[in-house]
């Protein structure tokens, strides 16, 4: 293994790849490679961690967001050491001529060397297209160098979920927003299709006309303290509630039934002898996820679609962008996480 | 106090459909099986329906709301395009439908048809929003109107809107006859008269194509575009609808409707937004700036064909003459071929051929664009470097875009070649595209009727194409002039060469 990369010898062999694929392709696909992209997905990921996973993820993204993808594995070391290997990744659509092909890179470094990374990065990045940061290890956010790796990006996408402090991990979040930083935090993606359904509750104008009375907000949740998906959603619900005029609470519930970590259940509840009430409680039926909705007598079943890797980072690579529900309920999400912590 | 969803995230959901009942008429329908409930379950697939939604089918025949669950059950699971039938998200959606027995022609249907809204909006809290969908045979539609209107169901508490199939008339009087009695229940604002070519996606591209990008506008005038080829080519026959077919008719059944509103979405001017009535103003003024041919121009102009025998694949396949329920002298047309001009400064002297026909050599629907040749051949005559610049709009079977341009041959000397540059959205995007149907269900749902037809739109393409319709019913044609699997009559080829052009063969 080389102590050192050079972007250029990189882009040559990317160069390289593309022609032996053509050559291929005009002995077996005579309409040729047809040459997708349209972002650079940079993915970190700890050296311990099997690569099989972030590879099979970023395949399954290609067909919808082709882009050349970098991954780059972090080794725990105090010298300073790059290498690199270059490969494509090549489908044939069912039923189509051409084949569809994608650049990877995958980059070994060692953590002392991530001053040395943007210089390889930034000459590696598709022109013209966003670069998308993917964090996956916890602690590799918390690297002292990692800004300057953030810095090259257009979006930061990380799950909060995985670390341990809640307050913690929003507050710094928060810090990153307010400074200027892109962010996408699957923890709030894995909220879509909550937020959706309650979204949806409230397409019915009799029911929006009941939204100035609703007082408490009840957020279940697994384990002995909210994760930071039930403070972005009870954060998003007091924020749209605010603007519909209501002035409500949150009241935190521990939901013996579910795991540590997960969302249970959240319900609306209109103001005393109002008898206002719509709630959605999301249960786990094998792989799948239920959720119940509940408003007054009417009640309905609908399906969550699974939430991985894959559906999540699929919806915010459609998003290169701001995301300013995102950001403004960060805001709110941190300042409630921080309110509870501080409370004895 | 604001009635505004303060919970709407447009960047990250879905459209979201608002409570609401549709009332099908025609329920044990084909389209109804094969179409519009498969379309309404992928909707709650997607979750894309409101809890309070529900479906109300009517036909004749006698059934309960069980044995119309069960038999929607079997439609759906059987013609569901790309997409995996659940039998949990099945079950939920089931709760939704009813059904009644009602004959159109019956005034106590709309009474029964009244009282069993009020109780669907009991139960589900449909908030008196109702969609009727005509997907009954065309002469039902003045009577599912008047019926609707009687029983006092044309408004309501919640909204009230009207989707009508195609054919919006036989010609132009009957179109005007028909709009005026639906005008006499809903306004022209909440009829809905829908073309399912305008829900295919790459015909909704075609504006993204034109308007969201800046570099092919400037080329999109008689400047720099030759001709326009819109080509919309069967590979079958009429499938034992040949009863049917003997009345409408290629010029009736496809050009008349679904390819002059693709002529319109190529041709028409950028709308200053997208809402419904700035795009639909401008199809609207594209059609009627379409010329209308004098009588003497009509068979210069048109050319109507029709199938004969042959043998394809080792197989023989009937004339169309000879399918079942077909006079043995039918002068319908299975094939027709119009070069349209357009009079207006962006177009003028630009010809537009479009061409539609049964039995041709496969199932294509595109549209080329071809620009002009370069205005003086540098490279002389190496090669190919006479062929001009074709953009191709691929709307089935793989929808995308091609761009054919000159390139150099690699080695020494200046040999130039033509090549093809492609965008496949089924391959460049692998997510699923929504079915022609779910798209415009879901609109009309929405109250956005930009890819409905309007009443004036209807009747502009009657205008073009009744002078048409009147000079080939005047006269006796050789039938049949094309065989079975050709790409059409000989006279389709001469009417492009007499401008110097020739029929693409997708």
């Amino acid at each position: 293994m080389s102590l050192t990369i050079h972007p250029e010898a990189i882009l040559r062999e990317l160069s390289e790849l593309w022609v032996s694929l053509g050559k291929e392709a005009d002995q077996d696909y005579p309409s040729g490679v047809l040459r997708a992209c349209t972002m650079t997905l940079l993915a970190v990921v700890e050296e311990s961690e099997d690569t099989s996973d972030v590879w099979s993820v970023i395949a399954a993204l290609m067909p919808e967001h082709p882009s050349r993808a970098i991954v780059i594995r972090f080794r725990q070391q105090a010298g300073r050491e790059l290498s690199a290997r270059v490969f494509s990744q090549c489908w044939m659509p069912f039923g189509y001529r051409r084949q569809i092909c994608c650049e990877q890179i995958e980059i070994t470094a060692s953590d002392a060397s991530l001053p040395d990374l943007p210089a390889v990065i930034v000459p590696l990045a598709v022109s013209d297209l966003p670069v998308i940061l993917w964090c996956r290890g916890t602690r590799l956010l918390g690297l002292p160098d990692f800004p300057l790796l953030a810095r090259i990006a257009h979006k930061l996408v990380l799950d909060s979920s995985a670390f341990p402090d809640p307050a913690d991990i929003l507050n710094r979040l928060n810090a990153h927003s307010r400074s200027g930083q892109v962010l996408g935090d699957l923890a709030w993606t894995r909220l879509t299709r909550w937020r959706e359904l309650v979204s949806q509750i409230f397409e019915n104008r009799d029911y929006v006309a009941r939204l100035p009375g609703v007082a408490q907000v009840r957020v279940g949740f697994g384990g002995d303290r909210p994760p930071t998906s039930a403070y972005y959603l009870a954060a998003w619900l007091l924020d749209c509630l605010e603007h519909s005029g209501a002035k409500a609470h949150v009241s935190w519930e521990p939901a013996p039934d579910a795991s540590p970590g997960q969302l249970a259940r959240i319900e609306l509840i209109g103001a005393n002898g109002d008898g206002s009430r719509a709630s959605i409680a999301v249960a786990a039926d094998g792989e799948r996820q239920c959720a119940q909705v509940q408003v007054d007598s009417l009640s309905s079943m609908r399906l969550f679609p699974p939430d991985n890797d894959y559906v999540l980072l699929r919806e915010e690579l459609s998003i290169p962008g701001r995301d300013p529900v995102y950001e403004r309920t960060l805001t709110q999400a941190a300042r409630l996480a921080s309110g509870r912590k501080s409370k004895p | 106090m604001s009635l505004e969803n303060p919970f709407q995230d447009p960047l990250r959901f879905e459209r979201r459909i608002p409570e609401c009942a549709v009332v099908i008429f025609g329920a044990n329908g084909d389209l109804t099986k094969r179409k519009l409930l498969p379309a309404l379950y992928r909707l709650a697939y997607e979750r894309r329906l409101s809890p309070e939604f529900a479906v109300l089918g009517i036909s004749r025949s006698p059934m309960s709301d069980s044995e119309f669950r069960d038999r929607m059950c079997s439609s759906v699971s059987e013609y569901l395009e790309d997409s995996p039938f659940d039998k949990e998200v099945w079950e939920g959606f089931a709760q939704s439908l009813y059904y009644m027995s009602g004959d159109v022609m019956d005034p106590g249907t709309f009474s029964t048809l009244a009282s069993r809204l009020k109780e669907i909006e009991e139960q589900r809290h449909t908030s008196s929003n109702v969609l009727f969908y005509l997907s009954t045979q065309p002469s039902h539609y003045e009577p599912a109107a008047k019926g609707i209107g009687e029983a006092g169901l044309g408004t309501g508490k919640g909204w009230r809107r009207i989707v009508v199939e195609k054919p919006f008339g036989r010609d132009l009087a009957s179109a005007w006859a028909l709009s005026d009695k639906l005008h006499e229940v809903f306004r022209e604002s909440d009829v809905y008269r829908i073309d399912h070519y305008l829900g295919k996606e790459t015909v909704q591209n075609i504006l993204a194509f034109r308007f969201g990008n800046g570099i092919f506008e400037p080329l999109w005038n008689r400047r720099y575009v030759n001709s326009v080829q819109i080509t919309a080519a069967e590979s079958i026959g009429v499938e034992g609808r040949g009863a049917y077919y003997q009345e409408a008719g290629a010029l009736r059944d496809m050009i008349q409707n679904h390819l002059l509103q693709i002529m319109a979405t190529i041709a028409m001017e950028p709308s200053a937004t997208f809402q419904p009535d700035a795009v639909r103003d401008e199809r609207a003024k594209l059609l009627r700036s379409i010329r209308i041919m004098k009588p003497s121009e009509v068979l210069e102009n048109s050319v109507a064909g029709q199938y004969g025998p042959a043998r394809i694949g080792g197989a023989d396949v009937a004339g169309f003459r000879q399918e079942p329920g077909v006079d043995a002298e039918s002068q319908t047309n299975t094939y027709a071929a119009v070069t349209f001009l357009v009079d207006n400064w962006r177009w003028a002297g630009v010809p537009f051929y479009i061409r539609t026909g049964k039995r041709l050599p496969k199932r294509v629907t595109e549209i080329a664009i071809q620009f002009n040749s370069a205005p003086h051949a540098v490279f002389g005559d190496n090669g190919d470097g006479t062929t001009p610049n074709l953009l191709i709009l691929r709307i089935q079977p793989e929808e995308g875009i091609s761009l054919r341009f000159l390139s150099k041959r690699p080695g020494a000397g200046m040999k130039l070649r033509p090549v093809s540059m492609d965008f496949n959205y089924g391959s460049s995007f692998g997510e699923r595209s929504p079915t022609a149907y779910e798209t415009l269900l879901l609109d009309a749902m929405v109250g956005d009727a930009t890819l409905y037809t309007r009443q004036d739109m209807v009747e502009a393409s009657w205008a073009v194409v009744e002078p048409i319709m009147q000079v080939w019913d005047q006269n006796k044609f050789d039938f049949s002039n094309y065989p079975a699997g050709t790409w059409g009559p000989k006279a389709a080829d001469e009417m492009l060469a007499r401008r110097g052009h020739a029929w693409r063969k997708p």
